[in-house]
């Protein structure tokens, strides 16, 4: 594994990846908070006409000198990415498209030239064929040490930038027209922005492809997303899930001989999904333990009210609600013959009088029908919190009977 | 007599369709001002005109002092990564500069703004957990530590409970006190005449500007949101409509 870092063939692919997936999970987040993901996309597949166009005349006029031929794909990337931004830009100003709708127009358009011209120069110049199919799917294990230096520059370039700036970025991503109000120099930070967001979207182009690099940029900020509510938080841990993936995917790419495009961005959207999965506040596993725990309190709680109102526990417990029994006994809400304990008579009480209070509220104070109030009264009785009933006693002046005349249990002590 | 706020024959489209039509107003300093006007009136395009935010077609509107501006909540993403206390501190973004980084008199503000509008206990919250009534009070916090000498409020009560309402209201007035000018577009008539001391009411064009007890009448109020408005809207629609040549 040491070898990956230092042997001359093979670091320079493993650094160029780690660096330059760094460098664009940092733009990642900038586009994901946004919400401008599919610009990404459309900017990195506009890319690819004019990188094949531009190896092609670069194989015209100098067909001696293959080894700087990526100054052709650069150049010709950047262009025709920046012509695709202007056919975007007129779509939707002059033609009155939609914007999502102008966006996927202008991917496909300019893809579809790009695949056109790549077969025409299939014929003509196969040797340069394969280099313009490259950059499709990307290709490391073709990367020299000098790739290192020029992604390790951006990835700097864009910390280093995302540090300086942190705060009036945040203040514009979060809240663009107050941002202008206050005098921020909100339009010089959106076209730095973009021009970092081009440039990182072109030089990645290398080691990721058109195809799928702004997969790549927002995977790791999907997954930091899910982490932290804290912006830094988030730019830190999206460079390093990018970091990982780019490690990772370069990796499994070497030694299964598969694109590293593909298999960077697989890690990367592994990650994704793991932390969609898994993460501790937002993620759906512990959402849905959460709603579990939820579901079993109130069955608990609507139990000992059920006892509570008669006197016994009096039906054939099934599987599910034993099980409930025996964590109300475990906690010590009812003894061995299911009567309620005093403590367990307490709860049940301060239960049905949050039931009580609202139906009361709901009919008093909002005018609802009496016949209608039980049912959301059934629900809300699980969720009032202490203050909220101190705010309903008071509001109601501390009553005694709920809408249907039953009388409201006093108030714990 | 210094104005706050002053606009000539302000004109403003979009596309085809006129926003807001030649309007011609002055606002004196340390007003209570309320923008009214029905739905699709224009008033919160005249708050952006003010900050310079949209381009009119033609005319002019000038502010001449600091301004702060309260966005209308919804204009914002409140899952965005950023807690209650980082958004007020944005007040005072605008005097760092690019690459400023804030002193601790910012923070302390900050802490004296959040105090002011009772929000103090949820300074670390993430924004998306505070309740709409406290998603406004921080905005209006925001506003606060801009130390600004002009209040744009854009429809600040929607969606807020009567408590907040009040106690922003109170706020604001306390500003007022202290010679600040206030404009809030606001679409709740039966408050108005309790919340204002002076009205601009709109329904793309100008109706009427002025102290509250001038403007706030039945005739002008039937103007604003009545039927004698719908001729005026019929024959626009027809005229974007012919022109853009879908008739």
């Amino acid at each position: 594994m040491m070898d990956f870092f230092i042997d001359p063939v093979l670091r320079a692919p493993m650094w160029g990846c780690i660096l330059m997936c760094m460098a664009s999970s940092l733009m990642g987040v900038l586009i994901f908070l946004r919400k401008r993901s599919l610009l990404s996309e459309t900017l990195s597949h506009a890319a690819y006409p004019g990188a094949v166009i531009g190896v092609a005349f670069f194989a015209l006029l100098f067909p001696a000198h293959e080894e700087w031929s990526f100054l052709a794909v650069l150049g010709g990337a950047f262009l025709s990415s920046l012509l695709g931004l202007k056919a975007l830009h007129w779509l939707e100003q002059k033609g009155k498209v939609r914007s999502d709708a102008a966006l996927c127009f202008v991917l496909a358009v300019f893809f579809g030239v790009g695949i056109v011209a790549s077969s025409a120069m299939q014929a003509q110049l196969p040797v340069w064929h394969k280099q313009v199919n490259m950059l499709l799917f990307g290709q490391a294990a073709t990367m020299s040490d000098m790739h290192i230096w020029i992604y390790g520059s951006l990835a700097l370039l864009v910390a280093f930038f995302l540090f300086l700036t942190f705060r009036p970025l945040q203040a514009f991503l979060f809240d663009r027209s107050f941002a202008l109000s206050a005098k921020m120099p909100v339009l010089f930070l959106e076209r730095i922005l973009f021009w970092l967001l081009l440039l990182s979207l072109i030089v990645g182009i290398r080691s990721v492809g058109v195809v799928l690099m702004s997969g790549m940029a927002i995977a790791p900020a999907v997954a930091a997303r899910q982490f932290s509510d804290r912006l830094q938080t988030i730019f830190i841990l999206a460079a390093l899930f990018g970091a990982l993936s780019g490690l990772i995917g370069n990796y499994l790419s070497v030694i299964a001989s598969l694109p590293t495009g593909p298999m960077i961005v697989l890690v990367g959207t592994t990650f994704a999904l793991l932390s969609l999965f898994f993460a501790p506040k937002r993620g759906l596993l512990f959402r849905i333990i959460r709603i579990l725990a939820f579901r079993l309190r109130c069955l608990e709680e609507n139990i000992l009210k059920g006892i509570w109102k008669k006197g016994k526990f009096s039906e054939t417990p099934s599987l599910r609600l034993s099980f409930v029994l025996w964590r109300l006994k475990r906690g010590g809400w009812i003894d061995k013959h299911s009567n309620l304990t005093n403590d367990g008579r307490q709860k049940a009480a301060s239960i049905v009088r949050l039931h009580r209070l609202w139906e009361l509220y709901l009919a008093e104070s909002l005018g609802f029908q009496a016949e209608k109030v039980h049912r959301t009264a059934e629900e809300m009785e699980h969720i009032l919190t202490p203050e909220m009933e101190e705010k309903l006693t008071r509001l109601l002046a501390d009553p005694k009977q709920d809408p249907h005349h039953q009388p409201i249990p006093e108030r714990r002590l | 007599m210094n104005y706050a706020l002053e606009a000539e024959e302000l004109n403003i489209n979009y596309g085809k369709t006129p926003i807001l039509w030649d309007l011609t107003f002055q606002i004196p300093e340390g007003r209570l001002v309320g923008i009214i006007g029905p739905n699709g009136a224009g008033k919160s395009t005249l708050l952006k005109a003010a900050l310079g935010l949209i381009k009119p077609l033609s005319g002019k509107i000038s502010i001449k002092k600091q301004v702060a501006y309260v966005p209308q909540r919804e204009s914002v993403d409140w899952d965005f990564p950023i807690t209650a206390e980082e958004v007020v501190l944005m007040g005072r973004y605008g005097r760092l500069g690019l690459f400023g980084r804030l002193r601790l008199a910012d923070r302390e503000a900050a802490k004296v703004a959040l105090e002011q509008v009772g929000m103090s206990a949820y300074a670390d919250r993430q924004i998306s957990q505070l309740s709409g009534g406290q998603q406004q009070r921080l905005f209006i916090a925001r506003a606060l530590v801009q130390n600004a000498d002009i209040f744009l409020l854009d429809e600040p009560f929607v969606g807020v409970d009567l408590a907040t309402e009040k106690a922003i209201m109170a706020l604001l007035r306390r500003q007022k006190e202290a010679g600040k000018t206030i404009l809030i577009v606001h679409h709740d008539l039966p408050s108005v005449e309790e919340y204002f001391d002076w009205a601009l009411l709109l329904n793309t064009r100008l109706l009427a500007c002025g102290p509250i007890k001038e403007v706030f009448t039945r005739d002008n109020l039937a103007k604003a949101f009545g039927k004698s408005q719908l001729l005026f809207d019929e024959a626009a629609e027809l005229s974007a409509k012919s022109i853009s040549g879908i008739l």
